[in-house]
């Protein structure tokens, strides 16, 4: 009984309000009509065209005419490769956006990116939320697939973090909306929404309940997905009759549950065949060796494992691993009323494990396997004298190793490589904080004399020369317009 | 051939109007001044090869315009010629014969310029601004190398629209350097790729940066033999990498050494740290020189690992430095590199080119 959403040939769509968790394709034979591709709809789903769809419905004429046009089929190739968007798609910015990419990155793309992140550091009105708003939504309509190349989750993450400490933004729809995408790019989202809750992050805000719960509801427990709504409901959150919607949409959804159940269970007249569970451990037959018995049902199987019921366990127990990690005795106490473990966030949780990203970090001694007398690969060793004599400036101190941590003569715990500093978004903030602390006791070694902030605001890095392009070439338009001579006489000598 | 008596002073040349012995933090070194300087920051300096006689200085610079003088024996500056283009000048170099100069500016395009008839011509094109412009001189074929902030390396014959070959980089050009048959190109967010100009240039290699910071600058340095064997990058973090191509023991061979640093003794607040503008090796020793966002330049031996001077301290950063054709005149231009943003921009201020007699300074340190 529970709908799954048919998602359109042309038009990709996720919608909150339907209870969907799965999607599911619906492919057209080859060589059927689009006409066709209607009346399937309509037929098996009368529910799924809601007022409130509108949307869908004038896309869908569009679609449908482009489809009977006979037009390309450059999308058929590429629909599997397009990430859905909550608010849907725009048709035509799809196409364009697959048919630039069949060839690269297009200059267009580029120019437009650039014109992106220039904005991002000339901009100097009030609300610079705007501008990182729209490049987000920019990124998203032209990189439909989603991937490296958008930079989609680089650009969140900077977002994000950039206006943390912004109280006036904590409220505003569209700053949540960033954390729900962001949230929704980590492998933990709860603890992205925890966190915000424990930082005051858009608790007034009904979308941060609605995907919360969603997520607790993917993972199966329906329990804490209402206690979400509850929540919200006690932080009068806005917008309040969308939370009533949505919670009462939940609450059908899992009433019709139960009575699915049930109705299992009553009418259950003949005895099901019995059915393979996937991911059970079965019991083995045979005394010797171990040999997998031919009927894997019924009285076969020795547990189940994996699946979707593990879940509520790993959701507290991240949370109380969290809390180790990131305690921070600094960090104000922030009223969680709920769970009390909120209070020890400092930071935003690991938005993914970035294995092949390198940020500028402290260099550490290069260090050389050393063979222990076993012959096998011991420790860490210390890092070897340097044969040359590294360079000395006249008058500065002698160059120091950067000490190493470990002690490797007298630690005796074995490690083959050297521990790897993992860099997450968690600690470059913890990071951050540290620095902040120290240039405030004035223990900073070093600083850099140079506008960091405006080089490294965006996605991708500027280098003076490229600030300094960017406010000659916003600068030089009105002028070429109007003064042109008054400018040559300026400069003339 | 000397460029100053030994018994003129500084300044006595007759070059500058401001030839006041006073120590001026404008020109604390009291080197030569370079008459009618460019009227906003320049971008880059170049001197004439060995191919003509006497000495020629261009310099671009952000008024749009590239300038050229003539350094005379006795230290005098003579004004030549200028042109413009349509946008800042960030490059300009000579072709091998020193009849031509060409530039590469903002505004997408460069420009070939005929000193004899003092007409300039456009001869490349990308889709952003031009960086690094390069003149290659092959066996069996002569060229413009333009990296630009499009992401791609072209190659112009000059009498054509159309580049002769067009390369894709990872990221967009921030320097180059080309001593055939090897050029270097340093990229944003750390890229380095080697490229081989025999032939036909093709990308050799791709490097991991030995540095952790923002590539600025970079150069070609060559053996004793005079093959060009590896090149010094220099970061926007006061460091400079010495990075050999195929070195027989790359972990004891190739090093960076800190540089353009505050405070070197003192301990107690934090060290400024400085970008490096420019580096430029001697033609003749070897050594090299640095330029930095602190205002002060610095020459360096780098086979023995030593430093030989750093200058005093000037009140505007350096941006551009290089050596004349057999060494003996170092030339460095002081002017704002916008390290700090546009809040620090004062266009009242004045720029200079400053040209000190290099012969001695730059001797490499005996090894010990």
């Amino acid at each position: 009984m529970w709908y799954s959403f048919a998602w359109f040939d042309l038009y990709l769509v996720r919608l909150p309000w339907h209870c969907l968790q799965t999607f599911c394709w619906v492919l057209p034979q080859r060589g059927t009509t689009a006409l066709k591709v209607k009346q399937l709809e309509q037929k098996d789903r009368p529910q799924l065209l809601q007022p409130s769809c509108e949307d869908i419905t004038t896309q869908q004429v569009v679609l449908i005419s482009t489809m009977a046009e006979g037009g390309d089929m450059e999308w058929e190739l590429s629909k599997e490769n397009i990430q859905p968007l909550r608010r849907g798609r725009a048709i035509s910015v799809l196409h364009e956006a697959l048919s630039l990419q069949q060839d690269g990155l297009s200059s267009a793309i580029n120019q437009q990116r650039q014109a992106f992140e220039s904005e991002l550091r000339m901009y100097d009105g009030d609300d610079p939320l705007d501008v990182w708003d729209r490049y987000i939504k920019w990124t998203e309509q032209t990189f439909p697939q989603g991937g490296k190349e958008s930079n989609l989750a680089t650009l969140l993450e900077r977002a994000v973090t950039r206006f943390t400490e912004e109280k006036k933004y904590h409220d505003d729809p569209r700053y949540v909306e960033l954390w729900i995408k962001f949230a929704e790019n980590c492998p933990e989202p709860l603890d992205i929404f925890r966190y915000m809750q424990a930082q005051g992050i858009g608790v007034t805000q009904a979308s941060l309940y609605i995907a919360w719960s969603e997520e607790y509801e993917n993972q199966g427990n329906c329990r804490k997905a209402d206690l979400v709504y509850q929540e919200g409901f006690k932080k009068c959150a806005e917008p309040h009759d969308k939370l009533l919607h949505f919670h009462k949409a939940l609450q059908a959804r899992v009433s019709r549950q139960v009575m699915m159940n049930v109705e299992e269970e009553d009418s259950d007249d003949e005895p099901k065949q019995p059915e393979r569970v996937s991911l059970a451990e079965l019991k083995h037959r045979g005394k010797k060796k171990a040999i997998a018995p031919i009927n894997r049902t019924g009285s076969a199987i020795r547990s189940i494992s994996g699946g979707m019921q593990s879940h509520s366990a790993p959701v507290l127990g991240n949370a109380s691993n969290s809390r180790l990690v990131v305690f921070d005795e600094n960090k104000t106490q922030s009223a969680g009323p709920s769970e009390p473990k909120l209070e020890a966030w400092a930071a935003p949780p690991t938005s993914r494990a970035k294995e092949n990203e390198r940020n500028p970090e402290k260099w550490c001694g290069v260090k050389v396997p050393q063979k222990s007398k076993f012959g096998h690969t011991v420790m860490a060793p210390p890092p070897p004298k340097p044969t040359f004599q590294p360079f000395v400036e006249e008058s500065d101190q002698p160059p120091t190793m950067t000490p190493c941590k470990i002690n490797p003569a007298v630690n005796t715990v074995l490690s083959a490589r050297k521990p790897h500093r993992e860099e997450t978004p968690l600690k470059r903030l913890q990071e951050h904080h540290q620095q902040q602390k120290e240039a405030e006791s004035g223990k900073l070694q070093e600083q850099s004399t140079y506008c960091k902030e405006l080089l490294l605001s965006g996605a991708t890095e500027f280098c003076f020369e490229e600030l300094r392009a960017e406010r000659y070439f916003k600068k030089v338009t009105p002028e070429v317009r109007g003064q042109k001579d008054q400018a040559c006489a300026s400069t003339s000598n | 051939m000397s460029l100053f008596g030994t018994t003129s002073g500084f300044g006595a040349g007759g070059t500058g109007v401001f030839g006041n012995a006073t120590t001026d933090s404008h020109n604390p070194m009291k080197d030569v001044e370079v008459t009618s300087p460019p009227d906003d920051s320049i971008s880059c300096l170049a001197f004439s090869p060995p191919t003509m006689p006497g000495n020629f200085l261009i310099g671009g610079s952000w008024a749009n315009d590239v300038r050229c003088w003539e350094v005379q024996d006795n230290g005098q500056t003579v004004p030549k010629a200028q042109q413009m283009h349509t946008g800042p000048v960030l490059d300009a170099c000579w072709s091998d014969d020193g009849s031509k100069v060409f530039t590469a500016s903002c505004d997408k395009t460069a420009k070939m310029w005929d000193l004899n008839s003092n007409q300039a011509l456009q001869i490349a094109q990308h889709d952003g601004p031009i960086k690094s412009i390069h003149w290659i001189k092959a066996p069996n074929y002569s060229c413009i190398m333009t990296g630009s902030w499009d992401k791609t390396l072209k190659f112009w014959d000059t009498r054509s629209p159309n580049p002769m070959m067009s390369l894709q980089m990872p990221e967009r050009c921030y320097c180059a350097d080309v001593v055939y048959p090897m050029a270097v190109v340093a990229t944003a967010e750390r890229g380095l790729i080697v490229y081989q100009l025999e032939n036909q240039p093709s990308e050799f290699r791709r490097i991991d940066s030995p540095l952790k910071h923002q590539h600025r600058c970079v150069a070609i340095f060559k053996d004793k033999q005079n093959k060009p064997t590896g090149f010094a990058l220099g970061s926007i973090e006061g460091r400079v990498a010495i990075h050999y191509i195929n070195p027989p023991n790359p972990a004891k061979d190739n090093f960076t050494f800190k540089c353009h640093r505050s405070n070197g003794t003192n301990t107690t607040t934090p060290q400024d740290i400085y970008a490096v503008n420019a580096i430029s090796f001697h033609p003749v020793h070897g050594t090299l020189s640095t330029v930095g966002s602190d205002g002060r330049f610095s020459f360096w031996d780098k086979d023995a690992r030593t430093k030989l001077k750093t200058s005093e301290q000037l009140d505007q950063p350096i941006t551009a430095c290089c050596f004349n054709h057999n060494g003996n005149i170092f030339a460095y231009a002081s002017s704002y590199d916008w390290s700090k943003g546009h809040e620090y921009y004062n266009p009242q201020k004045k720029n200079y080119i400053f040209l000190r007699n290099a012969a001695e300074e730059l001797k490499p340190r005996n090894k010990k």
